[in-house]
């Protein structure tokens, strides 16, 4: 079984800049859903249910960091979309359909969203202009039926929905499906001989427009410090009356 | 002209002279020194420059970013409590095992990383700086100079293959057992018997201090095949945990590094396969020089980093920290004594670095690696007094981390041969 997995680089949430509609960071990471779609890659492959772990990406050579990062985990090899202009999800599932296309593997595992813009549509448009089955907000995977199928625990609002996807198939992770590994150094050196493929978008032979804009991105309003109350009815009538919600 | 002359001799009349000296390491293991004169002229010739780079590699950095990413997110946990307890943990040993850190100085094909010396002390200096487990440290150390260096250097094929992997992949853990309760500073005094007999060595003796000596599964354990023949008897064994005969006694209980545990060890009629004998009968003087050679020199490269990290929390403190309406740290006294820190971190990296570099392209490191080992390990004593007296009443109390790491150091004072030793060692190779 081959398994494609995609990650976004994403600025170090620890450590981020916002000015105007930019996000800047000293420091890249890979978005940390995606870590965890990588993990479980690995994990499946040493389960021996999985024989190639392709990771792609899209952006400048820069995220040839995080690559490396994702190779040093144990991905076997990476595609580098170079394209470094700020792409919408759209634009970012109809480039990896074309990927699928080239790939073709048995299933895509990418993280439910990207920390960075938090869209969380990726997976599911690229299930749909696949035409694939897709099982999103995922924290537990098995295969069933010789590797036909796969058994999935989404976590949803209302607690666990089990559903069963025909492969091949679009998985989106959610936090609690893994904890994903260090790298060793070990890894880390194996990483360099590692091969990473750069492609373009016309080498792909598709063309992409983003077509939202971001205008502009600002921290959320810091919250007001709370009050105390005296009794229930002034509770009440402060919940009524400015929270509203009553 | 003449006020030329007077002013700045030209650079090409300034020839800086060095000695290098060579070691031939007799089998009395005190070495005998060789000075090479080496003169080099100070000129460059047109503009070409001469070999002398400071820079790391990108390779070289992400390593050193990948140690101490980990070690500042694995190996912190439960330190108080484990150096009160006196608990060595395991746990962070097999994490540092699968990571990488033991394997470091080992070549590739024995399952390590094939690092170069200079590489390797700069991991483990970020390992120092990163995890404040300085005990769990000290283990890793004795394992890395005084079990898996001898085996690189004096096994033999099937007992590298044999043991290398497991010490690199922190499944064996390893240590040596030198000293004795009569020979400490004069190790080769040694009064520990080998006898062959058949296919086997029978071992009687007891050693002290033998650092892993309650978790290792693998001793090297120096004994001698004839008390007759000096230094020229001693000779080197792989003895493994359970062996028959040893016994594993006392694990004793000291001031600093209280989570690597050491103990004293029996030998009674211990039976080692002849197999087992590490390098040559009579070899083991050589080879035990061999291995405090790189001891010495790379024993300390952790303790740069934790100077390195008390240095930053001083600053951090004494810019916090107000008293009569200014940070502490305005005040020269103690402005000075930081200072004083930042110049012995920098002296001691730099003479590792050093020695690392000389190391790796094979120059002699029998002088250097006792500078390296003196130099850092008053250092780093130095610091840790200097971060209490920052600290005040608060780096007194456990719960702030400085106490424990001056603990900690004292001991650098002592193994791997006490200062007075290194200082020994210099004078001789100064021809005193």
């Amino acid at each position: 079984m081959k398994i494609l997995v995609s990650f976004k680089s994403v600025p170090d949430p620890n450590d981020v800049t916002i000015a105007g509609a930019a996000v800047s960071t000293p420091k890249s990471v890979i978005n940390p859903f995606d870590e965890i779609a990588i993990e479980e890659a690995l994990r499946i492959r040493e389960r021996a249910e999985a024989t190639e772990i392709v990771g792609v990406t899209i952006g400048a050579p820069a995220v040839d960091e995080q690559i490396r990062a994702a190779l040093a985990m144990g991905v076997d090899c990476a595609i580098r979309i170079d394209d470094s202009r700020a792409l919408d999800p759209y634009a970012v599932a109809r480039i990896l359909s074309a990927v699928v296309q080239k790939e073709a593997p048995h299933v895509v595992i990418m993280g439910k969203q990207a920390v960075d813009d938090d869209s969380n549509q990726v997976g599911q448009m690229l299930a749909g202009l696949l035409g694939w089955p897709q099982a999103t907000f995922v924290s537990k995977i098995e295969f069933l039926d010789n590797k036909t199928r796969a058994r999935c625990t989404r976590e949803t609002d209302a607690g666990l929905e089990v559903v069963e996807v025909n492969l091949p198939a679009i998985i989106t992770t959610d936090l609690r499906l893994n904890e994903p590994r260090y790298v060793s150094l070990p890894g880390l050196i194996k990483a360099r001989r590692k091969p990473i493929e750069a492609l373009t978008c016309d080498q792909l032979g598709v063309t992409v427009r983003p077509l939202t804009t971001v205008l502009s991105i600002a921290r959320p309003p810091k919250r007001a410090a709370g009050t105390r109350v005296e009794s229930v009815e002034e509770l009440i009538t402060k919940l009524k009356q400015e929270a509203k919600v009553l | 002209m003449v006020c030329a002359c007077l002013t700045a001799p030209p650079r090409a009349c300034r020839v800086a002279v060095y000695r290098v000296y060579r070691v031939t390491p007799a089998a009395c293991g005190s070495g005998v020194a060789e000075a090479v004169r080496d003169g080099t002229s100070g000129s460059q010739a047109d503009g070409e420059l001469n070999g002398m780079d400071f820079a790391w590699s990108d390779q070289q950095r992400e390593l050193l970013d990948a140690v101490g990413r980990f070690a500042s997110q694995q190996l912190n946990y439960n330190v108080i409590e484990n150096d009160r307890d006196s608990v060595f943990n395991h746990d962070a040993w097999k994490k540092c095992g699968s990571f990488g850190i033991q394997g470091l100085p080992v070549p590739a094909e024995y399952g390590g990383l094939g690092m170069d010396p200079l590489t390797t002390v700069a991991a483990l200096e970020r390992l120092g700086y990163a995890c404040k487990d300085n005990g769990l440290l000290f283990s890793i150390n004795a394992h890395l100079w005084t079990a898996v260096t001898p085996l690189v250097y004096n096994g033999s094929e099937a007992q590298k293959k044999k043991y290398l992997p497991g010490l690199c992949n922190g499944t064996i853990i390893g240590g040596n057992a030198m000293s004795e309760p009569n020979s400490g500073s004069d190790a080769f005094s040694l009064t520990t018997t080998a006898v062959k007999k058949g296919s086997r060595y029978i071992i009687n003796g007891s050693k002290i201090f033998v650092t892993n000596g309650p978790i290792a599964d693998l001793l090297v354990v120096f004994a001698t095949v004839d008390k007759t023949r000096g230094p020229d008897g001693i000779s080197a064994f792989l003895v493994e945990k359970d062996s028959p005969g040893m016994n594993v006694a006392r694990k004793l209980e000291k001031m600093g590094v209280r989570t690597s545990p050491m103990a004293e060890v029996f030998f009674e009629n211990c039976e080692v396969p002849e197999e087992n004998l590490l390098g040559n009968e009579g070899g083991g003087a050589f080879l035990f020089t061999r291995s405090m050679t790189w001891e010495r020199g790379c024993i300390l490269a952790s303790a740069v980093g934790s100077m390195q990290r008390l240095l930053e929390t001083c600053i951090r403190y004494a810019n916090e920290r107000k008293q009569g309406g200014q940070a502490i740290g305005k005040y020269q006294l103690v402005a000075s004594k930081i200072v004083d820190m930042k110049v012995r971190v920098e002296s001691s990296r730099h003479m590792l670095y050093h020695y690392g570099w000389l190391s790796g392209h094979r120059k002699a490191v029998y002088l250097e690696a006792a500078m390296t080992k003196l130099h850092i390990a008053d250092c780093w004593v130095k610091c840790c007094e200097d971060a209490i007296q920052i600290h005040g009443g608060y780096g007194y109390m456990t719960e702030y981390e400085v106490e424990r790491e001056l603990r900690d150091a004292i001991g650098s004072k002592l193994y791997s041969g006490t200062s007075e030793i290194q200082r020994n060692i210099i004078a001789s190779m100064l021809g005193l």
